[in-house]
């Protein structure tokens, strides 16, 4: 077994070197040697992001509690670490024993934003282990990904043997069964794809045909034999209390983005956003209940020695026994000198309460995300949220003392227009307007606001998978229009945007098809890595590969596809059907509102797992369907 | 059993990598883990109440750091040594403790260091040769240097702050630099400073390699005393 040798002629020319050594707390030591299956988890991108990811160390701890597994961590190197390893022949490794990837059974990525997709080749070629799936052989691992974005695995299609669908603690299980299977068995490398392919939520790319139609959009996806399923459906955890959660997770030296414990009170959202991606695919809505949370809390600061924990969730305030079970964490927290961290609180009298209570640290900044700035346009987007909810939290935090609030809005949504866009400007002025007098009465400064918008990608498996994004010079338009708008009225407001062209590839690359492939290829070998980072991103790089392989960008990105195109991702499930999504659709263009899961059931399909909210007694209409 | 200690401990190649943020943090929650009783501050931001006697650097080894700690309860060094080594990762290690009647003021004793800093010359030369340069260094009455600070880089002459200097053949390959230098809050001399210097008017073409602190002080009436010596002074 080859280990990796690190030197400071390596690690004191780089920055931040602890990225590279691992041997963190609560790191898990096996003898290589003593396991059956070594995985080697793989995340995309640098040490910092990746060891914020609540789903690595999910699985992390799944896989290494079983006794025939060793699960080792690895990250995109940095670009100044990666140029020194290439330079000194170094292959990529893992932080738990130094071994080249290439000598593990199977690398698992994991896909959470799109723009990592280079690293994800990067990584492979680094390690030494071949970029295109079909120049492995038996001498080289599998090649696998999970994640939210492998809901439309089609793009990376080239690159990875399979894919898995949904939430991976229980199929991941069943995977490494089958690997140990085939690995006594002798059979050759297929053999082990048609194994996987037959477990619920797999999906091996290379056993589907796609063709197309002269015009580039889709005429069928056709499985190459009976062997595979039509259509693949994504796997999910129907009680999270039962499924394992750890609670001695891995404590960084240095300091990562998310830096604490992470508690996940529940999975899903109820509210179903048109926009959003997670409210779709996560579906349906299942919490972990009070007491399982209370002792996780309890455990994992034991374990860890954290003095911060944070709920995570989609939307924290539809947690439905909230109350209750921060009362109790309090309890706790304070007298174990804990910080606790709340992001996506609604802003109401309890939640300031709360913040008030939960952390010592002083009142700085607020945050809502009313995303549009209209009426009309929030209805569009099923966004359950009125000028008037706005402008009475604001006023309630300025009362309690904050002075900055953080304003999280999109532009380029579906019908939006010009008036929609000066709408942000517009409740940006308004709630300084109606803070004035409240700030004085309470001795306080004046309310200070940041507004933020990000632009609209449609997402698959979303009411707007059919929806053309805004091109990048009407993105620019907007973003400059709005930022006049503000520079002329006041100084109170900041306003904050973001690269368009970043989000044009991040929309080519979500709603791709199997042909990207080619194109992320080249971009790679053109030096594409770190595309999420503003400073290693080249717009000029990914026209270039769209050139050189005769495809155009806006055909993924600016054009509007018919509700009966084959959308590359049909053929995987996520338990929310297309009627639905055609509907929600329509209703968007009415403005017609939804209601949300706990208020009753839509029918969005999600019902089949028979699982949490669906069948949740305390709903106000009886029953999922 | 006392309120408080001070303590010695290691560091070794597998941790030199951190920086010194990195080596507060990591000690904040180890002592976290330990549930060892101790003291916080008041106020909006309480923090454990523990002191270093030097900052590390990022690439330092050392078997000679100090620090003070208190606690709300009495405690003896032995359960404190061996919870708190439970608590830590490989490569640091709490080696000896001692009561502190007082509050800690570690920082403001320190005022020297010794380290071991191995380097190598690109053509083979007798270490009997290079001590005699290094030793020709030290004639020098004014050795100035740029020092980086927080505005910017300004001149400084280092040659007070250097003790003793004496170069070895080393176990291995290469050469060791023996340095007693000025260290602490008020003049810190930095051992890669020292070595930019050396190899700066000397001509001795250096290449740095390891920097290990093997020993720190207090001052007291011109006597170099260890820090457990002055810890209830
Ligand atoms: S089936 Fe009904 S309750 Fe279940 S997720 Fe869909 S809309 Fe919500």
């Amino acid at each position: 077994m080859m280990r990796v040798k690190l030197d400071d002629t390596l690690l004191l020319q780089v920055e931040k070197p602890a990225k590279y050594i691992g041997n963190e707390w609560n790191m898990v030591k096996k003898d290589p040697e003593s396991v059956e299956v070594r995985f080697a988890f793989a995340f995309p991108d640098d040490y910092e992001i990746g060891m914020s990811h609540l789903g690595m160390k999910i699985l992390y701890h799944i896989l290494n509690r079983r006794e025939d597994t060793y699960c080792e961590r690895v990250f995109a190197p940095w670009v100044d670490m990666e140029r020194l390893m290439r330079e000194k022949g170094l292959p990529l490794y893992t932080l738990e024993t130094y071994t080249p990837i290439s000598e593990f059974d199977i690398i698992g990525f994991t896909l959470q934003y799109e723009m990592s997709y280079t690293n994800i080749l990067n990584m492979l070629d680094l390690g030494g282990v071949p970029v295109l799936a079909k120049d492995r052989n038996r001498s080289h691992p599998f090649v696998c990904a999970g994640g939210p974005c492998a809901v439309n695995p089609e793009p990376l299609a080239d690159f990875i043997d399979f894919f898995v669908i949904g939430e991976g603690e229980e199929v991941i299980h069943e995977i490494i069964d089958a690997y140990k299977d085939w690995k006594g068995s002798g059979q050759d490398r297929n053999a082990f794809l048609e194994l996987v392919a037959g477990i619920e939520g797999v999906y091996v790319p290379s056993m589907y045909e796609i063709v197309y139609y002269d015009d580039g959009t889709i005429m069928d996806i056709m499985p190459k034999s009976g062997k595979v399923p039509d259509t693949v459906r994504k796997r999910i955890v129907t009680d999270l209390d039962s499924a394992d959660f750890p609670d001695d997770i891995i404590v960084p030296y240095i300091g990562t983005v998310h830096d604490r414990i992470m508690l996940e009170l529940f999975r899903g959202c109820i509210r179903g956003c048109r926009f959003c991606q997670a409210g779709f695919i996560y579906r349906p809505v299942r919490e972990r209940s009070p007491e399982k949370l209370n002792e996780l809390a309890r455990s994992s600061v034991e374990k860890t020695g954290y003095d911060e924990i944070s709920l995570v969730s989609l939307s924290t305030s539809d947690y439905s026994a909230l109350p209750e079970f921060c009362d109790n964490l309090l309890e706790f927290s304070e007298k174990e000198r804990v910080n606790l961290s709340l992001p996506s609180l609604r802003v109401d009298n309890f939640s300031l309460g709360l913040m008030e209570r939960a952390s010592k640290v002083r009142k700085s900044g607020l945050t809502f995300a009313p995303e549009a700035g209209t009426q009309r346009l929030r209805d569009v987007i099923n966004k359950g949220i009125t000028d008037e909810d706005l402008k009475s939290s604001v006023q309630l935090a300025v009362a309690g003392g904050w002075n900055s609030v953080k304003l999280y809005f999109m532009i380029g949504l579906p019908t939006e227009t010009m008036q929609d866009v000066e709408g942000i400007a517009d409740l940006g002025f308004s709630l300084i307007e109606s803070c004035r007098g409240i700030a004085d009465k309470h001795g306080g400064r004046g309310l200070n606001i940041t507004l933020s918008t990000s632009n609209f990608v449609p997402k698959p498996f979303t009411p707007f998978q059919w929806e053309p994004m805004d091109s990048i010079e009407v993105l620019r338009e907007k973003q400059y229009h709005l930022k006049d708008l503000i520079r002329k009225r006041t100084r109170r407001i900041r306003y904050q945007y973001h690269d368009p062209e970043i989000s044009h590839m991040e929309a080519v690359l979500s709603r791709g098809d199997r042909r990207l492939g080619r194109v992320i290829h080249t971009a790679w070998k053109l030096g594409a890595r770190f595309d999420g980072w503003d400073e290693h991103f080249s717009f000029e790089r990914w026209q270039q590969a769209f050139e050189e392989n005769g495809l155009n960008s806006s055909f993924y990105a600016n054009r509007r596809r018919d509700f009966s195109e084959v959308l590359p991702w049909d053929h995987i499930d996520t338990g929310v059907n297309k009627g639905f999504l055609v509907r929600e659709c329509q209703k968007a263009y009415e403005g017609d509102l939804t209601r949300n899961c706990a208020n009753g059931c839509s029918n969005c399909g999600a019902s089949v797992y028979q699982a949490g909210i669906c069948f949740r007694k305390d709903k106000n209409n009886s029953q999922g369907g | 059993m006392a309120r408080a200690l001070r303590f010695r401990f290691s560091r070794d190649e597998r941790l030199k990598y951190l920086a010194h943020l990195d080596v507060l943090r990591l000690f904040e929650r180890a002592l976290k883990r330990s549930g060892l009783p101790v003291s916080y501050t008041q106020g909006f931001n309480p923090r454990q109440k523990i002191v270093f006697g030097l900052p590390m650097a990022l690439g330092l080894t050392s078997s000679a750091e100090y620090a003070d700690i208190e606690f709300d309860e009495d405690i003896t060094p032995e359960t404190f040594i061996s919870r708190l080594n439970q608590a830590l990762p490989d490569g640091i290690e709490v080696l000896d403790a001692v009561p502190l009647l007082k509050k800690g003021s570690i920082m403001s004793q320190i005022t020297s260091a010794k380290y071991e800093v191995s380097f190598d010359v690109p053509q083979i030369m007798d270490p009997d040769e290079i001590n005699g340069i290094v030793i020709s260094f030290m004639d020098n009455e004014d050795i100035t240097v740029m020092k980086k600070g927080k505005s910017g880089s300004k001149p400084v002459n280092i040659r007070p702050l250097i003790y003793s200097l004496s170069a070895r053949k080393a176990d291995g390959d290469g050469y060791v630099l023996d340095a007693f230098v000025s260290a602490g809050a008020e003049n810190n001399l930095r051992p890669d400073l020292l070595m930019k210097a050396l190899s700066q008017k000397t001509g001795l073409d250096l290449s740095v390699g390891s920097i290990h602190r093997r020993a720190m002080y207090a001052s007291t009436f011109n006597e170099w005393k260890d820090p457990f010596e002055v810890a209830n002074d």
